[in-house]
């Protein structure tokens, strides 16, 4: 039940293809719900003598209540978009807009205080603070936001308790396993409730029966308000998403949805 | 603020999470802060000892001593020198020593061999010598004009001289100079004015002309003079003594030394200090390096805290406080050792402690901006680091 469009880019289904009318949190809404985040004619340049275009003209918008996937081979663009999507990185031309705010018109306390408050990030390589407990981890997400650390500490052991890491909010990360170090990473991207969650192959580093339990928790992390993104290789991992946005060459090459 | 109390936490517990890393880059505000306290605070308390010494010794003292630049054989001052010195109006009190050089003084019968080889100096001495020195008798009483007037066989043995002979206090001891008996009264205090004093045993004029057939007249006068006058009267000294006739006057302020001995403690103060400054800068390249140095290992450390929302700035600072929490305890433990190594030696020393509080701030302020210095380009690059490349998303 899916569509394949590569000639569209955009997020707008081909209105003639009947098949892409499914009820996406897009199509639900309609054209009253703002995107939570919007590419518009996206590039991203590197290098200045020869140059490489990561991502060459993209345009993509994101939906509330949206799981989806983006999948391509290796060097197609997928963490450079990802980078983008998350207030990370800049584009070289284009726009990019967060709850309709470009981006680029903001300061880094400004551009840090958005994305603090509206991205939780998951990445393969976990990225735990070494010296930090599982705890300690967590709670980084919430500091500088004028919350008492008491309270701070309270929230940080709840995002950890709800994803079965409770007892393990003492320990450091080199005394966890790979798949309960990434579950200490999904509870800080999750502990600040973010509006969108962006995750870099997040399965990469884990094996099959972790893999699978960390996707088993994507998909529950959802919300009607709540969008979650996914960049991975993998096609069956990609499968797992509502929505699949493909990538070669710094291009989205296609851009399907199917119903759970 | 509570930005400032998260900023604090995430500084602090980065410092602490690398205990001995910390501890290395610890010592240079430990040891530079460590070492100027303790050059200030040793030279202090010396100085203090030594002020303390001058003050109760007395600045005041002019020592004359018959010889000068062509001295005789045996060379002497004037007979009424003591006389002749008074009547110079800025002269509160002088005393005449006489050197008695034929005089052989034994402690015990039978042990003379020994006494003639290494004489003991006898000097006759005026009454009045004790109280120009300004010191006390430690045992008995100084000779007085009962023993002239009474011709009475009396010694005060200087304070060396009693140990060397084994003194004890109160004890009734005759002592034999040339074969003739002599009764000890006193021992003089220490003299630091004129150490020569301690090693001495004293007579009477009286007995000086009259046992050892002297002719009396002195070879040195100890002078007071009223204070401030002193260098002015040590130059008119050697006139008013000889009056135009052919002795030779040779006259010293005997506490110069001991100021002296004060102001080359000033030039070893400068020299700790500076060698602190140095320790204190050698030691902000460490901290520069070593931070360097982290900010690469924590380059993913800073990537996540971008990630999660942390600004440029808010990790430039906790790099910062991170240096600044170093100079700040290395200068309190360096100061508390400074001082506690002052106190040390300083008992040991019998010296009056005086620490100079008011220079701890200066140097503690000192290791604080050279650890910030320091710490600043690494902030810096922290700061400047894009989160992205630190990230390598997969
Ligand atoms: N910092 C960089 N400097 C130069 N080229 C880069 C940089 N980051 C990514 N690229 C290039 O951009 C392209 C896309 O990279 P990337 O987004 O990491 O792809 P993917 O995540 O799909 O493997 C690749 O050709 C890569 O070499
Ligand atoms: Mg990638």
């Amino acid at each position: 039940m899916s569509t394949q469009d590569p000639a569209d880019p955009g997020p707008s289904p081909d209105p003639g293809d009947p098949t892409v009318q499914l009820p996406t949190a897009t199509g639900l809404a309609g054209p009253a719900v703002q995107p939570l985040l919007e590419l518009e004619g996206v590039s991203r340049v590197y290098g200045e003598e020869v140059e490489i275009y990561a991502l060459s003209d993209v345009s993509l918008q994101i939906m509330p209540g949206e799981f989806m996937s983006i999948v391509g081979p290796s060097g197609s663009g997928k963490s450079t978009m990802l980078g983008l999507l998350g207030v990370l990185d800049l584009p070289t031309s284009g726009t990019v807009r967060i709850a309709g705010q470009d981006v680029s018109a903001l300061d880094d306390p400004k551009r840090s205080r958005l994305r603090g408050q509206s991205i939780g990030f998951v990445f393969q390589q976990f990225h735990l603070i070494p010296h930090l407990s599982a705890l300690g981890n967590v709670e980084t997400a919430l500091l500088y936001r004028d919350i008492r650390p008491r309270e701070r500490r309270q929230r940080a052991f709840e995002a950890l308790d709800q994803l079965g890491l409770g007892a393990r909010a003492d320990h450091r990360p080199v005394q966890m396993s790979g798949g309960e170090q990434q579950r200490v990473a999904l509870a800080r991207a999750i502990v600040t409730e973010p509006l969108m969650i962006l995750a870099d192959e997040p399965t990469g580093a884990l094996d099959s029966a972790n893999a699978a339990h960390v996707l088993e928790i994507f998909a529950g992390l959802g919300t009607p308000e709540r969008a979650v993104v996914m960049v991975t290789h993998d096609p069956t991992v990609a499968d797992t998403a509502l929505r699949k946005v493909s990538m070669r060459d710094g291009r989205i090459v296609a851009d399907e949805r199917r119903v759970a | 603020m509570s930005a400032t109390r998260d900023l604090v936490g995430v500084a602090w517990t980065g410092l602490m999470a690398r205990k001995v890393r910390t501890l290395l880059i610890l010592l240079g505000p430990i040891i530079g802060v460590a070492s100027m306290v303790g050059a200030v605070g040793l030279t202090e308390s010396a100085k203090g000892a030594l002020q303390v010494q001058l003050a109760t010794l007395g600045t005041n003292l002019i020592i004359a001593q018959a010889g000068g630049t062509f001295g005789s054989q045996n060379p002497t001052l004037p007979g009424d020198a003591v006389r002749r010195v008074d009547s110079v109006s800025s002269v509160t009190s002088a005393a005449a020593t006489t050197n008695l050089s034929g005089v052989i003084s034994v402690p015990v019968q039978g042990a003379s061999t020994y006494y003639e080889a290494f004489p003991v100096p006898v000097r006759a001495a005026d009454d009045s010598l004790p109280s120009v020195l300004q010191v006390r008798l430690i045992d008995g009483r100084w000779l007085d004009s009962a023993d002239r007037v009474l011709h009475l066989r009396s010694v005060v043995l200087g304070s060396g001289i009693a140990k060397q002979y084994g003194y004890l206090p109160g004890e009734t001891r005759t002592i034999r100079l040339n074969n003739t008996n002599f009764g000890v009264v006193g021992v003089l205090g220490k003299v630091p004015l004129d150490p020569t004093l301690d090693n001495a045993a004293f007579v009477t004029q009286w007995a000086a002309q009259h046992v050892f057939d002297t002719n009396g007249k002195p070879n040195e006068l100890y002078i007071r003079t009223k204070d401030g006058t002193t260098a002015a009267t040590a130059t008119v000294l050697a006139t008013a003594i000889n009056l135009g006739g052919p002795d030779q006057v040779s006259t010293q302020v005997p506490s110069n030394v001991l100021a002296a001995q004060a102001q080359a403690n000033k030039t070893l103060q400068k020299v700790a200090l500076f060698a602190g400054l140095l320790v204190l800068t050698v030691g902000g390249l460490g901290i520069a390096n070593v931070m360097s140095i982290s900010v690469i290992q924590r380059s993913s450390e800073i990537g996540i805290r971008r990630a999660v929302g942390h600004s440029r700035s808010k990790i430039g600072a906790q790099f910062l406080l991170e240096s600044l929490f170093v100079g700040v305890l290395g200068g309190v433990l360096g100061a508390l050792i400074g001082i506690a190594v002052v106190y040390l030696v300083s008992s040991l020393e019998h010296w009056v402690v005086e620490i100079g509080y008011g220079q701890i701030p200066i140097w503690m302020g000192l290791a604080l901006l050279v650890s910030v210095i320091a710490g600043l380009y690494p902030s810096i690059r922290a700061a400047r680091l894009e989160p992205l490349e630190t990230l390598r998303l997969g």
